[in-house]
């Protein structure tokens, strides 16, 4: 379909430039310039076939609960007993290396290394560490592939959640999900192949931004779609009162008729991407209600979620959502949780965080594995980048904080061919650099198409002349973490 | 001109005849002694042998076209002879030069050598046979092919020193990177991975025709062996062996290897190379004996991996469905998708419940062969589904979750001989219809979970069908109370409601009873008053509700309160200036059923610091006034507080005022949470036409507060008179 609207956007280009513009000769090297994608070759956009995957893949959905706002490696996952033992001693300049920090710790005078104020334990055949901020999570760990060497180039909240969904921190690239859309199109053509769900913490939050889940340069047809937390989950979905069903149909169908007509004069593909939002939109009025309907959850659902989970909004409730969502074949379901920017305060902050989403990120991979989704299936639970191993402010004895630390965070995925009960790399035992099996956001990237059955390197579009990709030029596939 | 042509073959023939000699006398003297410069230029050989090959070859077919009658070009074509033994000589004195430097293969550097000094000859014999005997056809062909021939045979011996043998053979120029084998348990880390890879990276320069450094890495003995600066390795000791040093140094550094623009060692190759060697170079440690933990297991994984990725396609035996077929079965209610873009397998799943009807089941039989995952999940689909599916003989994975099935026929599916993965889950299948299906070998994961299967029929099940993962997923820990979320209530944004208008209760858990108060106490279980349905409230009204279900703990209490529109104000005049950042729109804020937020106090509050609140109130006097209810921000971190003091005075006009009232609201005893804190002020019942009220605020904070001492800040965003 896309090859006939290229060639239809060709004869467009050039009868305008010839014809209606009047410009004989001239007008259609300039079409050549102006549209040179319509004037290239056929399947230049994409270096593989779009619409399906290149290989087996082990993944056929994610889904992803970002943690917004950062959440501390060494309160949730990288136990380094060694920061307890040297609490409040000052960070060796050996370690800092002169790793950059942001405005809000360059002028500390000193950085007091501060140890966890939450025990750990190690859990499962793994053994591995959690501390005691998540009881329903180590109780999974046997499910779980941690990644303890993620790193990434930002130290900013918006560039490094930006750098994280879209592979660049400027924020004009497709995110991961619209990328997803693109390359492997939809499986339930009743639903957006890529929703967001949004939910907010009592911690300390950040926002989250539209371009976090925007199509970039890609079809619109590809971005992700924002469901909302009132009453009606997906906004103006319902018919307006006094209509019914026969006359939206009818409605929609001369509305159809129109934007034929127009595509036929100006030939704007956003037109047809318009008519099928539409007749999606149409669809989406059946498969929607059944979904966002919880009243009929059964107890143990509930309890397996938690409680909150009938609360629409909170992040039980988009744990919820999100599997039914993925379960009726969403390709990418993306949650953001804020509030986990834990500057100071951070002992309060993390309990209260901990305690809205461990039971329900556990819930999640339960729920997948009882229906047997799990293995085709891929979770993924983390934030944008880590927390300093030293203190923030003034250090305490009631209270500490953490800054933002690029240079090492923890991450977990779970399901979708990802090799289960699984501790990748290591950190320093002072929890500030990688010793071991670093993985950069560009090879998290690269992975994690890798599981969707795509080469990164061949999924792309050009654009402005060059051709983009997900993982822009770098990137190498995890193979430590794939089952 | 005649006399120029002369002398160009005359120069020429001289410069032949003593390169020549030179390269005769050079082709039998050792030259180990020469002059760094003068080897270097032997690397010139490989970038001018190309010339000599093409003259000599070309010399075929202008043998044949070429008319010696012609005068000219009989002349051209002695000159083209005399330059081809020219470059020819030059070649091979620079192949001399060459050889002297490297240490190639003797056996096969000798044939070159020999055989391209020949053919430097026989270049130089074929321009006196053109001389002599040009006009006898078949003695100048002879010739001819004979140098073609020696030159031929020659370079290809010249090609296999620099390129190795067989560099040719077409048949082994498959890519050498794809040289890992699967891994098994038989897989020798050795043979398999560490040979591997240096016969990818290493052997082309140290092999047994070619041993730079007099190292040849063709075997295990000779690798152990070493070459001219010592062993390869020292077993057990990574640190003192040449092997990693010299693959750890800078990439610039000249003893580097692999030399540098030559394909580089991994970080993990390397790691392999060093455990390898302090696990004693032994050449019979297996894969499969490594520790599951072992790093250098997950190592082995990673390189062997990284190069046979790609064919994770799995391979199946039936040949790929109609394309149209497929094409016309797809519609947004059922899709039909290959597993990739090479596999003939097929995935079929149904959307929209009410869309669905069996027959899209039915029509699915023209492929039926490549289906091998069917998912139904929640479309209304019964037992006799299950006949239907016996058909498709390929299916691997099957979703039943949420349908209507109770297993009475699942006995059908012992057909379908690949059948392993069957999700029955939120179903009501029943544990004696699963009996049916036990003895099914290709069967692996079954899922039940909220199903009619108890955990006892389960038991029995894993017990008589033991290979089978038999899962029940979660069920909840009878012990474990969770607390049920706070009730909430319909309009609970609004705040502020017309009389009459009424306030609903809601809670989400089908079944849970809700208790309330509106006299401030906190209701629980037994206490409060049980809620039925919408209730009416009246003035300042403070709702405390909780949610009580049996099986669960109470919830937390959650607060609402709500302030009913009362008597009609005509106007409202501000008497003490608020503080210039929070004037919001003036007077008329106080009354225009505008609420603000504790958090954001730019928007619709009044805030007073430097003088007191004091505003008065216009009334058309009609109705008895008897409470005033101001609505006040509270949020100690900010410095707000309830006022010390509110008094209220009242009249008929502003000259002629009493007070009507006076009271200190309580003042908070430590910080706490931001919030809404209403204070009602009862007063002297009247028929007031004007009422002046005044908030006198905090003076001196308390002692526990950072600011102790100074000024408290007040602030209103609505005031009701009832």
């Amino acid at each position: 379909m896309e090859q006939q609207e290229k060639e239809f956007r060709l004869n467009v280009t050039r009868r305008h430039f010839l014809t209606k513009a009047g410009l004989g000769l001239g007008g259609a090297a300039l079409g050549g310039l102006l549209f040179k994608d319509q004037f290239i070759g056929a399947n230049d956009q994409a270096a593989m076939q779009l619409g399906i995957a290149q290989f087996a893949p082990k993944a056929k959905r994610i889904i992803y609960l970002f943690q917004n706002g950062a959440p501390s490696q060494l309160e949730t996952f990288d136990y380094k007993p060694l920061l307890n033992k040297m609490h409040g001693e000052e960070l060796p300049a050996s370690i800092r290396m002169g790793q950059r920090l942001t405005g809000m710790t360059s002028n500390q005078e000193k950085f007091p290394l501060v140890g966890s104020t939450f025990n750990f334990a190690q859990h499962g055949q793994s053994g591995a560490w959690v501390s005691e901020l998540f009881p329903h999570m180590a109780s999974i760990v046997d499910d779980l592939c941690f990644i303890k060497t993620m790193h990434t180039e930002a130290i900013n909240h918006d560039p490094a959640l930006t750098f994280f969904q879209t592979g660049a921190q400027q924020g004009n690239r497709p995110s991961m999900g619209a990328w997803m859309s693109y390359g492997l199109g939809s499986e339930n053509e009743n639903l957006p192949s890529y929703c967001v769900l949004l939910s907010r913490g009592r911690g300390n939050g950040q926002g989250v931004y539209s371009k976090l889940w925007t199509n970039g340069f890609l079809d619109s047809l590809h971005q992700g779609v924002v469901f909302s937390s009132g009453e009606d989950p997906v906004l103006y979905l319902n018919n307006p009162e006094g209509h019914d069903k026969q006359s939206r149909r009818d409605m929609l169908d001369m509305l159809a008729k129109f934007n034929a007509e127009s595509f036929e004069n100006i030939g704007d593909p956003e037109i047809k991407t318009r008519i099928q939002q539409y007749e999606m939109s149409y669809r989406m009025q059946s498969a929607v209600p059944e979904l966002t309907d919880f009243s009929k959850e059964s107890t143990n659902t509930i309890k397996l979620y938690g409680p909150d989970c009938l609360v629409p909004g909170t992040y039980a409730a988009n744990c919820l959502l999100a599997r039914k969502l993925s379960e009726s074949g969403v390709r990418f379901v993306q949650l953001y949780h804020q509030g986990w920017d834990t500057h100071g305060n951070l002992e309060g902050d993390m309990r209260m965080q901990a305690e809205d989403v461990d039971r329900a990120s556990a819930g999640l991979i339960k729920d997948l594995k009882q229906r047997g989704l799990l293995d085709e299936t891929l979770v993924i639970w983390g934030g944008e980048f880590g927390r300093t191993n030293y203190c923030q402010g003034k250090l305490t004895k009631e209270n500490y904080g953490r800054d933002h630390h690029p240079k090492c965070f923890s991450l977990w995925m779970a399901g979708g061919g990802t090799k289960p009960g699984t501790i990748y790399g290591e950190t320093d035992e002072f929890g500030y650099n990688i010793i071991k099996d670093p993985v950069s956001v560009h090879d998290f990237h690269a992975t994690v198409l890798h599981l969707m059955g795509i080469n990164h390197e061949q999924l792309t579009y050009k654009h402005l002349g060059r051709r983009y990709r997900l993982t822009d030029i770098a990137g190498e596939v995890v193979q430590g973490v794939i089952a | 001109m005649m006399k120029n042509k002369t002398l160009h073959i005359q120069i020429l023939g001289a410069l032949l005849m003593l390169l020549q000699a030179l390269m005769l006398v050079v082709s039998f003297a050792s030259l180990t002694d020469i002059p760094q410069w003068l080897k270097l230029t032997g690397n010139l050989h490989p970038v001018l042998l190309h010339l000599p090959i093409s003259f000599i070859i070309l010399l075929i077919p202008i043998s044949i076209f070429i008319n010696n009658s012609k005068h000219q070009e009989a002349y051209l074509f002695n000159l083209f002879l005399h330059y081809t033994a020219l470059l020819a000589t030059i070649t091979a004195l620079l192949g001399l030069l060459a050889a002297s430097s490297n240490d190639y293969d003797k056996e096969l550097l000798i044939k070159h050598k020999w055989l391209s000094i020949a053919t430097a000859l026989l270049t130089h014999i074929l321009i006196y046979i053109y001389q002599y005997t040009s006009h006898d056809k078949k003695v100048w062909s002879f010739a001819v092919v004979i140098t073609a021939i020696t030159m031929i045979i020659g370079s290809h011996f010249g090609g296999s020193l620099t390129h190795g043998e067989g560099y040719l053979d077409f048949n082994s120029s498959e890519d050498k990177s794809a040289a890992f084998k699967p891994l098994t348990d038989s897989t020798l880390i050795y043979d398999d991975v560490v040979n591997a890879i240096l016969t990818n990276k290493c052997l082309e320069c140290h092999n047994d025709k070619k041993s730079k450094g007099g190292l040849n890495l063709a075997s295990f003995a000779q690798f152990q062996k070493g070459g001219k600066s010592g062993a390869a390795f020292i077993s057990g000791d990574p640190a003192k062996s040449l092997f990693i040093q010299r693959a750890l140094l800078s990439l610039d550094d000249k003893k580097h290897m692999p030399p540098k623009g030559k394909a580089q060692l991994t970080e993990e190759e390397i790691y392999l190379f060093k455990e390898w060697i302090i696990r004693k170079a032994d050449t019979a440690i297996r894969f499969h004996q490594l520790d599951l933990k072992d790093t250098l297991r997950s190592i082995i994984q990673k390189i062997v991996q990284i190069k046979s990725s790609v064919s994770a396609t799995k391979h199946y035996d039936f040949k790929k469905a109609n394309e149209d077929d497929i094409k016309s079965l797809n519609s947004p209610f059922r899709r039909v998708l290959p597993i990739d873009v090479n596999s003939p397998a097929l995935v079929v799943k149904f959307y929209l419940k009410e869309k669905f009807n069996i027959k899209l089941l039915e029509e699915c039989t023209p492929i039926a062969k490549q289906i091998i995952e069917i998912n139904l999940s929640s479309m209304p689909v019964d037992d006799k589904v299950f006949e239907l599916l016996s058909n498709f003989e390929n299916l691997e994975k099957l979703n039943l979750n949420g349908t209507l099935i109770n297993g009475e026929k699942l006995g059908s599916l012992s057909a379908n001989k690949k059948l392993a993965f069957i999700s029955l889950a939120s179903t009501k299948i029943q544990a004696k219809h699963l009996y049916s299906i036990g003895n099914m070998s290709s069967l692996k994961n079954i899922y039940l979970w909220n199903s009619q299967v108890s955990d006892t029929a389960l038991k029995s099940l894993q017990l008589k069908f033991p290979k089978i993962k038999w899962d029940i997923g979660y069920v909840p820990d009878d012990t474990e109370l969770l607390k049920l979320t706070p009730p909430t209530v319909s309009n609970a944004e609004k705040m502020i409601l017309n009389p009459g208008e009424q306030v609903a209760l809601k809670h989400p858990l089908p079944g849970a009873q809700i208790r309330y108060t509106v006299d401030g106490t906190i209701p629980d279980s037994i206490n409060g008053m049980l809620y039925t349905k919408p209730f009416d409230i009246s003035g300042l009204t403070q709702i405390n509700a909780v949610a009580v279900s049996k099986g669960w703990l109470t919830s937390n209490s959650s607060n609402f309160t709500f302030f009913v529109k009362g008597i009609k104000i005509d106007s409202a005049i501000i008497i003490n200036q608020p503080a210039e950042r929070y004037r919001a729109n003036g007077s008329t804020a106080l009354i225009d059923f505008n609420k603000g937020t504790p958090i954001n106090l730019n928007l619709n509050w009044l805030g007073f610091r430097d003088q007191t609140m004091k505003a008065g109130f216009n009334f058309n006097g009609t109705e008895t006034i008897s409470t005033v209810v101001l609505s006040l921000a509270d949020n100690t971190g900010a410095y707000v507080f309830p006022p010390e003091k509110i008094i209220v005075k009242g009249g008929l006009n502003k000259s002629n005022l009493t007070t009507i009232a006076t009271i200190k609201p309580p003042q908070p005893t430590a910080q706490r949470n931001a919030g809404i804190i209403p204070v009602s002020v009862n007063l002297i019942p009247g028929k007031y036409h004007y009422v002046e009220i005044e908030a006198i605020n905090v003076q001196r904070l308390p002692n526990w507060h950072p600011g102790k001492k100074e000024k408290g800040w007040v602030f209103v965003d609505e005031v009701f008179f009832y």
